[in-house]
């Protein structure tokens, strides 16, 4: 398993953003689903390694991220794209992904024809040497998934990937995902339930900072039939039932 | 005109077939964005012996052109006073000139890219301290160059490196702990203000907050302290287990 999270807590205060995550993943696309403010970036964020968790514990790519010499390992084999992306003006699209391949410590000679390899793949060879100021917002968005995908990770973590995508980029996209889930656990978090549908084999749907649901997309579309939820789709109306039944759940 | 068109003159079927056109135009591209660092960066390079550290080096906010220059011109207005009016303001004005810099070398808000940064196998905290180390020797050099132009007496041209080196800690300490460039830089100042009117008020020479050599130890003591709680609040926790 690339991914073991047991009893994974996350407190901001008094405010538990991620409650108890028990989950594990193995190569793959994993879909976490969730309303605004389920925990979803909370959890990711401690998957990437940036957010300590309070409580619970945790084993990426079979090593604990707790200790230095692991946790850099973990890091070398790594991608996330967070959900604000955060990137230097001036620097070109080539710039900016040789950047993040050179601090992921990617060998400095396998660089290049690897920042090549990952504008190609996203689609942007022929902005390659554009400036990222003069970028429109799904052409960002794919500058932080090269930078993302550019040392191959073992373990890909991308927060609202497709936002700002157009329906051909996503549908792109959707390829590229299920390409690394082919060898790599790619986990998705998105509130868009049709990028679950068309790409992830797994799925969890997030509530309150507790996972609610687990299992395949089919599975949350027999979540929803005949019980008259909402949603125009067959996977919109599981999602709907599934957090409905989980907020009923918690409140009796 | 398609990349195969370029590789191929638009003439795609003169392409032996067993030619990968995508690997050829890998290839072309690698060669074609590859970006050359300049000569500061294959230097730290080298130095630090991790291109990765010397790119985040190169980048550093208050080593840009702009800050650099903003920074040269205040204790160039520095020496200008001193010369005119014979107090050190030479000596007064570097410590938070540095403070201000060290601040502004790396962290939310400064930083663009920070939140991504926390998630690289070379770590944020070897990035504050080399950002940080190379500020800091950039305005001693600033300062000593600024303080021989002025003229000043052998005790204020060094008097105020051990101060400075206070203050800069000060600066990045709070900095760190609070996640604010703004409040680091008005702490540093806040702290080397208080340390020049209790100079003032205990010796009646604000200039004691440079010259005397008692205060040596205690400036070294405090950076020391604010080293150390810089360390611990970027290290990571652990029991993630």
């Amino acid at each position: 398993m690339n991914v073991e999270l047991t009893e994974l807590t996350r407190k901001f205060g008094r405010t538990r953003a991620v409650a108890g995550v028990n989950l594990e993943a193995g190569p793959g696309v994993f879909g976490l689903l969730g309303p605004n403010g389920a925990g979803k970036t909370s959890l990711l964020r401690m998957m990437a390694t940036v957010l300590p968790p309070t409580s619970g514990t945790m084993r990426l790519l079979g090593r604990d991220p707790g200790s230095y010499g692991p946790r850099r390992e973990i890091r070398r084999r790594l991608g996330y794209l967070p959900q604000t992306l955060g990137y230097y003006p001036g620097f070109t699209v080539a710039e900016f992904v040789e950047y993040f391949a050179l601090l992921k410590d990617m060998p400095p000679r396998q660089v290049p024809r690897a920042v090549a390899a990952a504008i190609e793949h996203v689609g942007l060879g022929d902005r390659a040497r554009a400036k990222l100021r003069t970028l429109s917002g799904g052409m960002l968005r794919r500058a932080g998934i090269a930078q993302a995908i550019v040392n191959e990770p073992e373990l890909l973590l991308l927060d609202e990937p497709t936002a700002g995508l157009d329906p051909e980029q996503r549908v792109a996209f959707r390829a590229l995902l299920r390409d690394f889930g082919q060898w790599a656990t790619v986990v998705v978090s998105t509130h868009l339930v049709e990028d679950v549908g068309a790409a992830c084999a797994e799925v969890a749907l997030m509530d309150a900072g507790r996972i609610v649901f687990h299992g395949t997309p089919a599975d949350l579309i027999a979540e929803g039939e005949g019980r008259g939820a909402a949603g125009d789709a067959p996977l919109e109306r599981g999602y709907s039932a599934a957090l409905a039944a989980a907020r009923s759940a918690a409140a009796a | 005109m398609s990349r195969d068109d370029l590789l191929t003159g638009g003439h795609r079927d003169a392409a032996p077939p067993d030619v990968d056109l995508d690997r050829v135009w890998l290839g072309v591209a690698e060669r074609v964005w590859r970006r050359r660092p300049g000569p500061v960066e294959r230097a730290a390079g080298r130095l630090l012996r991790s291109p990765g550290l010397a790119r985040a080096l190169v980048t550093t906010p208050s080593l840009l052109l702009g800050w650099v220059i903003a920074s040269a011109v205040i204790l160039l207005a520095g020496v200008g006073m001193t010369l005119g009016t014979g107090a050190p303001w030479v000596a007064l004005l570097a410590p938070v000139v540095a403070a201000s810099g060290i601040a502004y070398a790396y962290g939310p808000g400064v930083d663009p890219a920070w939140e991504l940064s926390q998630s690289m196998a070379v770590t944020d905290r070897m990035v504050l301290l080399v950002r940080a180390l190379a500020v800091f020797g950039l305005n001693a050099a600033f300062g000593l160059a600024a303080s021989a132009a002025s003229g000043a007496a052998a005790a204020v041209t060094f008097g105020w490196l051990v101060p400075m080196t206070a203050v800069c800690a000060l600066a990045l300490a709070a900095a760190t702990v609070t996640r604010s460039a703004n409040v680091g830089v008005a702490a540093g100042a806040a702290g080397w203000v208080i340390a020049i009117l209790a100079g003032q008020a205990v010796g009646g020479r604000y200039i004691a907050a440079v010259t005397d050599s008692a205060l040596v130890l205690p400036y070294l003591a405090f950076a020391a302290c604010c080293g150390v709680v810089t360390f611990v609040a970027t290290r990571i926790p652990r029991g993630t287990r």
